[in-house]
């Protein structure tokens, strides 16, 4: 069989084709298993690889991503290339941004936090997201729409304006606090701490978290769980070994997202936090905006880039070790 | 050509002076030789017909107060104005670089047009500018003041009560005012406070050297783990609306709104620090004469009491008088008693050190 690249009408089935092959794997989790697919379906079917099929088909299919592909090397890919040229380049050629970057303990221990922070914020994440996308799955759909509206709601207000948000009800004197003193405990310091930061970030990034998994866990088959309940598991034995590992693709495709997007955060530390939760964006604008000495902001961009590549290299082998056990029930 | 002014030579302005005087009233006379000399505030009819000029600043209330200044420049020139914004150095750089410069008059903020200048601005010539009215030591080489403010301390009034803070000495001292401190944390670093810190801490801030910078800002850590360092104008005004310190260091213009929303503070005078926005044309701007007849134009008092009216930053032009009510007028930085409290800090000096710090500061703010 010959697909040829023009052809439409064979290239409009590409998709269904592709669909459990995994040619957008991406860290370990298939964009297809988080919700272009019914995953119901896939998890009916027993995993039969067709290894050579799938190859000329991914290969056939690759002209439907040329614009998007344009688009990232236009807006992505050229300024990147150009900051780490810059990182290398500015004010002259060698490692000297490198050297001072790994040289200025501010920065190492700004890195660090940044990092902790974007870590705490993808488990709280998690935490919030997980039984809120399982009640979106379990309701009826008047209920389910008034669920995906408390999602979508939020994530259509800016950044800022929810930040302030949390900036009135986290203060020494916000809402918070009040209820906590006129309850008769004493006050708690959130705002200009970790935890503020950690708070607000949560709820920025939850949609990011709750997308994926609804989209996940709407194709779970909640018969394999009446099965294992017939089958004599308790509830809980149910849910950690056939709900839960179903569900982890959504987790670590949300985990990941959050995280990513954790990591470059620069408005909400900068309103809630205090200096000690400054993050790494911040001291790249210090750098580019205020001393114009793009060669260490660049270098400041790569360290983090780097870094979290290295990060999600290690995590995904284990990512997707558990997803094939998860899918192979 | 609007400010190609006819190269008299001054024996032959004279004699044409004379000859004025003597067969015209001497009124006529005064208007013929101001002809020569670029006035603030005014342009000639159609001047600027067919041209375009970009406008850059912060946006906000402020570009909005910047373009009804100018208004009447506009209309009478014939020029057609732009704005754009917000002003951004890495920006600007990009287009001198790239030799590609959109950008014709820039406002931006107090340090940008002295560190970046001959770089990214042009160094000025003053002869096509009436910088008569200007207020003393506010003209850089590469750029005049587009407005003034100040750097306050707000103080709590109900917490200090018959002791209150009365300058930077007490705004450092922990002990006899304790209390939370506000800080400006929003950006570049602020030299006054640097200045004022190194004064508390015993220093002579007109002998400072490299090494006085680290007593400064010492001395601002040691305010202790408690003090705010607000990252937006909004964000200081806010903390004072909630009570949430008791010493802020505020801008006049949210210090003012504060106070207008019921925030009970008290602002310090003394040593106000002496802040302000520059007016600079950039490197390879497209036509630095028409660059140069818009800030004429923004010099002039009318422009200048419409910027005061619509928002609230004093006037750079010493016989402005904005008409605004008792509380913007409470907190205007131009009357005869405010300049005489103010602070400036050593221009040079900080231009000079620069670099090192805005790193010394941005570790500061990074909480190390």
């Amino acid at each position: 069989m010959r697909h040829f690249p023009g052809n439409w009408i064979q290239a409009r089935e590409i998709p269904l084709h592709i669909r459990d092959t995994h040619p957008c794997e991406v860290f370990g989790v298939s964009i297809s298993q988080t919700g272009l697919a019914s995953t119901a379906e896939a998890a009916s079917e027993p995993a039969k690889p067709p290894p050579r099929r799938r190859l000329h088909l991914a290969g056939n299919a690759l002209w439907l991503t040329v614009p998007a592909l344009l688009l990232l090397l236009g807006v992505v890919g050229y300024p990147l290339l150009t900051i780490v040229l810059r990182s290398f380049s500015e004010p002259m050629w060698g490692l000297q941004n490198y050297v001072w970057f790994f040289g200025t303990p501010v920065n190492l221990v700004v890195l660090q936090r940044t990092f902790e922070v974007s870590a705490w914020v993808t488990l709280a994440c998690v935490i919030c997201a997980y039984p809120y996308a399982y009640m979106m799955t379990a309701v009826g759909p008047l209920l389910r729409m008034l669920l995906v509206l408390c999602v979508l709601v939020p994530f259509w207000v800016s950044g800022v304006v929810r930040t302030m948000a949390w900036v009135i009800l986290l203060q020494d004197s916000g809402v918070i606090n009040s209820a906590l003193r006129w309850a008769g405990f004493g006050t708690v310091r959130l705002i200009r701490t970790q935890q503020g930061v950690v708070i607000g970030m949560t709820q920025v990034l939850l949609p990011f978290m709750i997308l994926p998994l609804y989209s996940v866990m709407r194709g779970i088959d909640l018969r394999l769980v009446q099965a294992a309940r017939s089958l004599g598991a308790r509830p809980s034995r149910a849910f950690l070994q056939v709900y839960l590992p179903l569900s982890l693709p959504g987790v670590y495709a949300g985990a990941i997202i959050v995280f990513i997007l954790a990591l470059g955060f620069y408005i909400t530390p900068a309103l809630l936090g205090g200096p000690r939760s400054t993050m790494l964006s911040t001291l790249v604008q210090n750098q580019v905006l205020s001393l114009l000495n793009w060669g260490r902001g660049g270098a400041m961009g790569v360290v983090l880039l780097v870094a979290t590549f290295i990060l999600l290299a290690l995590a995904a082998p284990l990512m997707r070790q558990r997803h094939r056990q998860g899918a192979r029930r | 050509m609007l400010y190609s002014r006819k190269e008299f030579g001054r024996s032959r302005l004279v004699a044409l002076l004379g000859m004025l005087a003597v067969s015209m009233p001497l009124a006529t006379a005064t208007i013929a030789a101001a002809q020569d000399k670029p006035v603030a505030g005014e342009v000639k009819e159609g001047s600027l017909k067919g041209k375009t000029l970009t406008f850059v600043s912060f946006g906000g209330i402020y570009q909005d107060g910047q373009i009804a200044a100018l208004q009447e420049f506009i209309d009478r020139s014939g020029v057609r104005l732009l704005s754009d914004g917000p002003t951004e150095m890495a920006k600007l750089q990009a287009q001198v670089e790239s030799g590609n410069v959109t950008w014709d008059v820039v406002d931006t903020a107090d340090f940008a047009p002295y560190v970046h200048c001959g770089k990214l601005f042009q160094k000025l010539d003053l002869s096509k500018l009436d910088t008569s009215h200007i207020p003393p030591g506010q003209v850089g080489e590469c750029n005049v003041p587009a407005m003034n403010y100040g750097m306050i301390i707000m103080y709590n009034t109900e917490k200090y009560k018959d002791n209150p803070p009365k300058d930077w000495k007490d705004f450092f001292d922990t002990e006899k005012f304790p209390g939370v401190r506000a800080i400006d944390g929003s950006g570049d670093p602020i030299a006054g406070l640097i200045e004022q810190a190194f004064i508390a801490a015993g220093g002579d801030a007109s002998k400072m050297t490299a090494a006085d910078i680290d007593k400064g800002i010492a001395k601002i850590r040691e305010l202790g783990p408690d003090t705010i360092f607000w990252k937006t104008g909004a964000e200081s005004q806010q903390l004072a609306e909630a009570g949430e310190a008791d010493l802020i260091m505020m801008w006049t213009g949210r210090a003012m709104t504060a106070a207008r929303n019921g925030a009970k503070y008290t602002p310090v005078w003394k040593d106000w620090l002496v802040v302000m926005d520059h007016l600079a044309i950039p490197v390879g701007a497209r036509d630095p004469d028409a660059s140069y007849a818009l800030i004429n134009a923004y010099l002039g008092r009318k422009s200048q009491e419409i910027l005061t009216e619509k928002t609230s930053y004093s006037p750079i032009h010493n016989e402005a008088q904005p008409k605004v009510d008792e509380t913007t007028a409470a907190y205007l930085t131009s009357t005869p008693e405010r300049i005489r409290q103010g602070y400036q800090h050593n221009i040079p000096f900080w231009v000079q050190h620069y670099a090192p710090t805005v790193e010394k500061w941005t570790e500061l703010m990074a909480g190390n």
